[in-house]
């Protein structure tokens, strides 16, 4: 009940206004021109296109990150949550509404749009041979899911605690901790399993210097596991199933 | 348990307890169809939260209630369906102009032909003012217009029951004559219960009146008999002239058990307490008169108004309270 006049109107806050076209503008800068600069400088192309995966898997996530803590907690804090609520309005449907249009909203510009320009971008400076559109379109992929588990990390997060500092906290650790090797390596010495599951190994060289996977889908090489790819998407689900227990035990 | 005939909001018992404060304890409401309801009480009485608590935006901790019928935690839903609600603070998306705010609004309630719903939207702005506003982002808009556009959300959806929390708050006298004008005429409707600190706007329109204090019901009941509840039999009496003699003749009367003063532009004015106001009636004024220096520019007996009352209830729930903590 709600879903589809809530989701119309998150729809509108991103089609509507000027939100799509910063986003754009945005990751066309971050991550395109970035590549472009990369190429034209003292780079291999195939490191350009793997760095270019590695800034799309690290930025567009926190991206994800501020924008759905701010979704649940914006509206939270402003009070319009509680008049949304005060209508016939599920509570499982006001979160599952941000999920998607937050959801499609970073597909289109930070991972399609983009996506879309890199490829051109490397397939016109010397990789025609070896990057495939359905190779490159996996991989990017997998940048799409590991967007959603942060995504759904913070909305998770942002239905638990009630002020932006533990949300973005711990979020933002999770991110950057797969990037720095003495992190990394206390995960893998101490809960090694976990890194199993992470979206850590599908974007980043990590700390044992392994090759994404996102760079092996691209290139077309068999993935060594896919443990990676169902445990971020266990995740995705299970953080979304508890926002939507804790949020519909949330009291305004 | 089934809808009472005639009763669209009724609680049994209702408790809400936040971190061992307990905010509402054991509310026993009733408020009937097409009625108007005033809910009055001093800032942190429970008000608010009763009102939460009827929407489903908190979860009692004891009791129950039901509005129409249907159960307060489990059919939540169900109620909102049929409710306008109108918040003490609203708060709606600033981005959105008035019209989208109430097509975001009317489309919780409505779907089917656009223009059916349009025209709703202008006939709803209209009605409370905003229809040469209805296009510019509530960002924009000052307090006042910001609860006249809250009224219009409240009712957009015809609800049959209209829970308004301080819904003259922002306005100016005309727009809170105005919003009692939508109230009164609403009536026919549908079912208003609202709460206030206005008590002047409470005696005009409301038919049934709740009191709470400190989370507790002190007084519950129709308008009238709360009124007639007013202690005592007083006299306001304005005079000119010799006023210590007049208070005199007055004390020395064993039907005279008070008198105060109130200075009112340079006149003297007297609330005069009697025992029997049959005799008041016949022999104050005489006795006021008796000097014949003495101008009396004013002789009525006092209505009690319900600012009257609701001190004297809260006063006296206050010293129950306070004697029975003296008690344990």
């Amino acid at each position: 009940m709600g879903l589809a006049n809530m989701l119309a109107k998150e729809s509108r806050a991103w089609w509507r206004t000027r939100r799509w076209w910063i986003q754009c503008l945005l990751w066309l800068l971050l991550l395109n021109v970035t590549l472009w600069l990369n190429i034209k400088g003292d780079l291999r192309v195939d490191q350009a296109g793997l760095n270019f995966l590695m800034m799309a898997g690290l930025g567009v996530p926190i991206a994800a990150i501020s924008m759905g803590q701010d979704s649940i907690l914006g509206e939270r804090h402003s009070g319009t949550a509680a008049w949304v609520l005060s209508k016939p309005m599920r509570r499982p449907a006001f979160v599952l509404a941000k999920l998607i249009a937050l959801g499609l909203g970073l597909l289109v510009t930070g991972v399609v749009l983009p996506g879309v320009i890199a490829y051109f971008q490397l397939r016109a400076n010397g990789l025609s041979q070896l990057l495939s559109a359905s190779g490159w379109a996996e991989a990017m992929g997998l940048i799409y899911l590991s967007i959603l588990f942060y995504l759904t990390l913070a909305l998770m997060l942002a239905t638990l605690f009630h002020g932006r500092g533990p949300v973005l906290a711990i979020t933002l650790m999770i991110l950057l901790a797969g990037l720095m090797p003495w992190s990394y390596d206390l995960v893998d010495k101490h809960v090694p399993w976990l890194l199993a599951v992470l979206p850590w190994d599908m974007l980043l060289a990590g700390g044992g210097g392994q090759v994404p996977l996102t760079a092996l889908l691209a290139l077309g090489r068999p993935l060594p596991t896919v443990t990676p790819i169902i445990g971020t998407a266990g995740w995705c689900v299970l953080f979304t199933i508890v926002a939507i227990w804790r949020f519909r035990r949330e009291e305004f | 348990m089934k809808e009472s005939i005639g009763t669209v909001i009724e609680t049994c018992g209702l408790t809400k307890a936040y971190k061992g404060v307990q905010a509402l304890k054991s509310l026993d409401l009733q408020v009937h169809q097409n009625s108007i309801c005033g809910f009055l009480g001093p800032n942190g009485a429970g008000k608010t939260t009763t009102i939460k608590l009827l929407l489903g935006l908190a979860r009692p901790t004891g009791g129950t209630g039901r509005v129409f019928g249907k159960d307060i935690e489990k059919e939540s839903d169900q109620i909102r369906r049929r409710v306008g609600y109108l918040a003490q603070d609203p708060r709606y998306y600033e981005y959105m102009t008035a019209r989208e705010t109430l097509r975001f609004t009317a489309h919780f309630f409505f779907e089917g032909p656009k223009a059916g719903i349009e025209s709703r939207i202008a006939e709803t702005l209209d009605l409370v003012g905003l229809a040469d506003k209805a296009d510019r982002p509530v960002k924009t808009f000052s307090g006042g217009e910001r609860q006249r556009l809250g009224i219009a959300q409240a009712q957009v959806n015809y609800p049959d029951l209209l829970i308004l929390d301080e819904p003259a708050a922002s306005l100016d006298p005309m727009g809170r004559r105005d919003v009692l004008e939508v109230m009164t005429r609403l009536r026919k409707h549908t079912t208003i219960f609202y709460s206030t600190h206005i008590l002047d706007d409470v005696q005009r329109v409301s038919d049934t009146v709740v009191i709470l204090n400190k989370g507790a019901l002190v007084a519950q009941g129709p308008i009238e008999e709360l009124l007639a509840r007013g202690e005592g039999n007083v006299y306001t009496v304005t005079i000119k002239g010799d006023v210590d003699g007049a208070r005199q003749r007055l004390s020395t009367q064993s039907w005279v058990t008070g008198i105060q003063e109130i200075s009112r532009n340079g006149s003297t004015a007297w609330n005069v307490s009697v025992t029997d106001p049959a005799t008041a009636e016949a022999q104050l004024l005489r006795l006021l008169l008796a000097d014949e220096q003495m101008t009396v520019t004013e002789f009525l007996r006092k209505q009690h108004g319900l600012e009257d009352i609701f001190m004297q209830v809260i006063a006296g729930a206050e010293h129950r309270e306070g004697g029975h903590d003296v008690g344990e």
